[in-house]
C-alpha cells in the first residue's frame, strides 16, 4: 500500500516537471549559462588590458601563496556565493509554479482528466508540495554544481598558465564533497522553512476563482497595511505584530548563503572576528535552524494550509 | 449482487436553483442507459455527482462506494469522458499514455496502441497541436483501454465526424460491451444511440420523466400513422403527441391496446427522439403547431 502510494507519487512528480519543464530543467541550466558567460566576458576584456596576463598570473600565484585557510575561504566561499542566484530564481518560479498549480487546470477543465484517474486528491497536493520543497531544490543544486565545475575548470586552465597546481590550490580548496551536501542539506531545510509561504500559495491555488497569485499576494499586503494604520491611528505607534514584515522577514531568512547574520557577527565578533567558510553557512548553523521554534511554528501553518489545500481540491470541479 | 449505480432521493441545489430533484435510480450491471434531457435539465450534475465531482444531499452508492468520499478507490471501476476535450493541453500523446499507465491498474497500453494505430495521431506531438477530432479519439482510445465496471460518457462524440462516430458506437458495442459492464452516455444526438440502448432516462427540471427499459419503452408507447381524414377517428383514442408529415398525422400513444389502432393505419415502433419532443417538449406550443401545420394542409 506504502510503496504503490510511492510509486504513484514517484510518477506524479515526473508528471509536475513534464508540465513545467522551463520552470525546473532550464532555468537552472539558464542560470548556470549566463555566468559561465560573464566569466568568459569578464576573462576575454581583462586579457585585452592585461596583456600576456601578467596580473593574473601574478595574483593567481599570490593567491597560491596565502595560507590554507584563507585559500578555503576564497575558493570555497566564492563557489558558494553562486547558489544565492540560484535559490533566489528559484523562490520567485516556485511563487509562480505553486500559485498555478491547482488553478490552471481547473482553468481549461485538465482537472476533469486527472480527476478520472484513480489518484487521492491528498496525493495530488502532496505532489506539488515535495516539487517545491525537494525536486525543485534539487535540479537548482544540480545547477549550482555545474556551474561550479565549469568555473573550477576555467580556474584550471588559468593556473596551469600560471604555473600554479590547479588540484592543490584550487580543486581541494574547493572541497566540493562537502559543500555540496551542504547546499543540499540547507536547500532542504530551506524548503521546510518555506513551507507556510509555499503553502499559502497552494492554498489559494486550490480555491481562487481566477488570479490565485494576486490573491495569494494581495491578502497579506492588505492585512500588514491595515495593521499599520490602525495601530498608527489607535495608539499613535506602529504595530508589534504585522502580518506583511513577518511574512517578508520569512523570505529573507532562513539558511541561504544571502541571509548572513551579520548582527550577530558584528555583536559578538568584537574585533577578533576572522571570517572563515563557517560564516556563511556551516551544518551546524543548518542544523541548528532545523530544529528552532521558528521553524516548528512554520511548520504547524503550512499544514494548515495544506490540509485547507487539499479540502478545496476534493470539492474542486471545471470552471 | 449490488447495482452498478443506486441513488434514493438523489438532490443537489445551487443556491435557489434545483439542479436534481429527488431522484432514485438502480441501474444493475450490464446495461447501456442512455440519459437524455434538454440542456441544463441536471444531466452534467447527475454525472457529477456519480463521479464524485459534486457534493450532492440523498444517498448515492456507485459499485458500492460513496462517490462524494470514495473518488479516488472508486475511479479504479469508473472512467469518463467530459463533453469536450479535457486533455491536458501541455502534455505530449506518450506522456499522457504512461501516467495512465503507471496511474491506472486496470489500464492495458497494448490494447490503447492497437486503437492508436487506426489512427494518424502521433505519440510526439503535443496535445495542445492535435486536431480537436484527434484529441477525442485519443481520450476514447485511452478510456476504452482500461478495464472498467462502469463507464460514463459525456457527449463524447461531439466534433467528430460521422465515420469516426459509427465506428466508435461499433466498437463499443463490439469489443468493449459485456455483460459486466455499464455504460451510462448523454448526447444530444440521440438517433446514433437509440439502437445500442437497453435502458432509457428522460431527465428534466431535475426530475427524471422516463426511467424504464428499452423493451418497456417499445411496449407502452407507439406510434400510429394515418391519413388525414383518419385523423379524429386516431385522436378519440387519446393521443399523448400529434404531428403531421408529409401530409400524414402521427399519432403517439401510452398504453393503448393495439388491436384497436391497428385498422386505422400503420403501427411502428416511436423513435427516442419522438418520444423525448412528445413527453419533453411545451405541451401548449405543440398542439400550437399542429393547428397551423393542419391550416396550411
Amino acid at each position: 500500500m506504502i510503496k504503490d502510494t510511492l510509486t504513484r507519487l514517484q510518477v506524479l512528480l515526473r508528471r509536475e516537471i513534464w508540465e513545467s519543464p522551463i520552470a525546473f530543467k532550464w532555468t537552472p541550466v539558464i542560470i548556470a549559462g549566463f555566468i559561465l558567460l560573464f566569466t568568459v566576458l569578464a576573462l576575454i576584456i581583462g586579457m585585452k588590458v592585461d596583456n600576456r596576463m601578467v596580473f593574473a598570473s601574478d595574483s593567481i600565484r599570490m593567491f597560491a601563496e596565502l595560507d590554507p585557510e584563507a585559500k578555503r575561504l576564497i575558493v570555497s566561499g566564492g563557489l558558494f556565493s553562486i547558489s544565492a542566484v540560484f535559490t533566489q530564481v528559484m523562490f520567485i518560479v516556485l511563487v509562480f509554479y505553486l500559485s498555478g498549480s491547482l488553478y490552471d487546470d481547473r482553468r481549461d477543465r485538465s482537472i476533469l482528466f486527472w480527476k478520472s484517474l484513480p489518484v487521492s486528491d491528498t496525493l495530488t497536493v502532496a505532489s506539488k508540495i515535495v516539487t517545491a520543497c525537494v525536486i525543485a531544490p534539487l535540479l537548482y543544486m544540480a545547477g549550482v554544481a555545474l556551474i561550479q565545475l565549469l568555473l573550477l575548470g576555467i580556474g584550471t586552465v588559468l593556473a596551469l598558465i600560471a604555473d600554479v597546481n590547479p588540484l592543490t590550490e584550487l580543486w581541494l580548496a574547493a572541497r566540493l564533497p562537502r559543500q555540496w551536501t551542504l547546499l543540499v542539506y540547507a536547500a532542504l531545510v530551506q524548503g521546510l522553512w518555506l513551507l507556510p509561504i509555499y503553502a499559502w500559495l497552494l492554498f489559494c491555488s486550490s480555491w481562487a476563482p481566477r488570479l490565485p497569485i494576486l490573491i495569494a499576494v494581495i491578502v497579506p499586503v492588505l492585512i500588514g497595511t491595515f495593521q499599520h494604520f490602525w495601530s498608527l491611528f489607535s495608539s499613535f505607534s506602529l504595530p508589534e505584530v504585522n502580518l506583511l514584515w513577518i511574512v517578508l522577514q520569512r523570505i529573507g531568512a532562513g539558511v541561504t548563503p544571502t541571509s548572513v547574520e551579520w548582527e550577530t557577527i558584528s555583536r559578538d565578533g568584537n574585533d577578533s572576528f576572522r571570517p572563515s567558510e563557517e560564516t556563511l553557512m556551516s551544518f551546524g548553523s543548518v542544523t541548528d535552524h532545523l530544529f528552532s521554534v521558528d521553524m516548528l511554528v512554520g511548520l504547524v501553518i503550512g499544514l494548515v494550509f495544506l490540509v485547507g489545500a487539499v479540502w478545496f481540491r476534493r470539492r474542486a470541479t471545471d470552471a | 449482487m449490488k447495482p452498478t449505480i443506486y441513488a434514493e432521493n438523489l438532490s443537489r441545489r445551487y443556491g435557489s436553483t434545483v439542479a436534481l430533484d429527488s431522484i432514485d435510480l438502480n441501474v444493475p450491471s450490464g446495461r447501456i442507459v442512455g440519459l437524455i434531457g434538454p440542456n441544463g435539465a441536471g444531466k452534467t450534475t447527475a454525472l457529477k455527482a456519480i463521479l464524485g465531482l459534486t457534493r450532492f444531499d440523498g444517498k448515492l452508492e456507485v459499485l458500492g462506494l460513496d462517490p462524494s468520499k470514495r473518488r479516488d478507490d472508486l475511479m479504479e471501476d469508473v472512467c469518463f469522458i467530459a463533453d469536450v476535450a479535457v486533455l491536458p493541453r501541455w502534455a505530449r500523446v506518450w506522456q499522457i499514455i504512461e501516467l495512465t499507465e503507471k496511474l491506472h491498474p486496470r489500464f492495458s497500453r497494448e490494447q490503447c496502441m492497437k486503437y492508436l494505430a487506426k489512427t494518424k495521431i502521433p505519440q510526439n506531438k503535443k496535445v495542445r497541436a492535435l486536431s480537436k477530432g484527434m484529441i477525442v479519439q485519443l481520450h476514447l482510445a485511452l478510456v476504452m483501454s482500461i478495464d472498467a465496471k462502469l463507464l460514463v460518457l459525456d457527449e463524447p462524440t461531439l466534433g467528430l465526424d460521422i465515420l469516426f462516430r459509427k465506428q466508435f458506437y461499433s466498437n463499443l458495442l463490439n469489443e468493449y460491451f459485456d455483460q459486466e459492464r455499464t455504460i451510462l452516455i448523454t448526447t444530444h444526438q440521440v438517433e446514433e444511440v437509440e439502437h445500442i440502448l437497453t435502458d432509457l432516462m428522460f431527465i428534466k427540471d431535475g426530475k427524471l420523466v422516463v426511467n424504464a427499459s428499452m423493451d418497456d419503452i417499445y411496449d407502452r408507447y407507439t406510434e400510429l400513422m394515418v391519413r388525414p381524414d383518419e385523423a379524429d377517428e386516431a385522436r378519440a383514442l387519446g393521443p399523448i403527441h400529434e404531428r403531421v408529415l408529409f401530409g400524414r398525422h402521427i399519432f403517439l400513444y401510452e398504453d393503448v391496446d393495439r388491436s384497436r389502432l391497428e385498422p386505422i393505419g400503420e403501427l411502428h415502433k416511436p423513435s427516442v427522439a419522438d418520444l423525448f419532443v412528445a413527453l419533453m417538449g411545451d405541451k401548449e406550443e405543440l398542439a400550437e403547431q399542429v393547428r397551423t401545420m393542419e391550416g396550411a394542409a
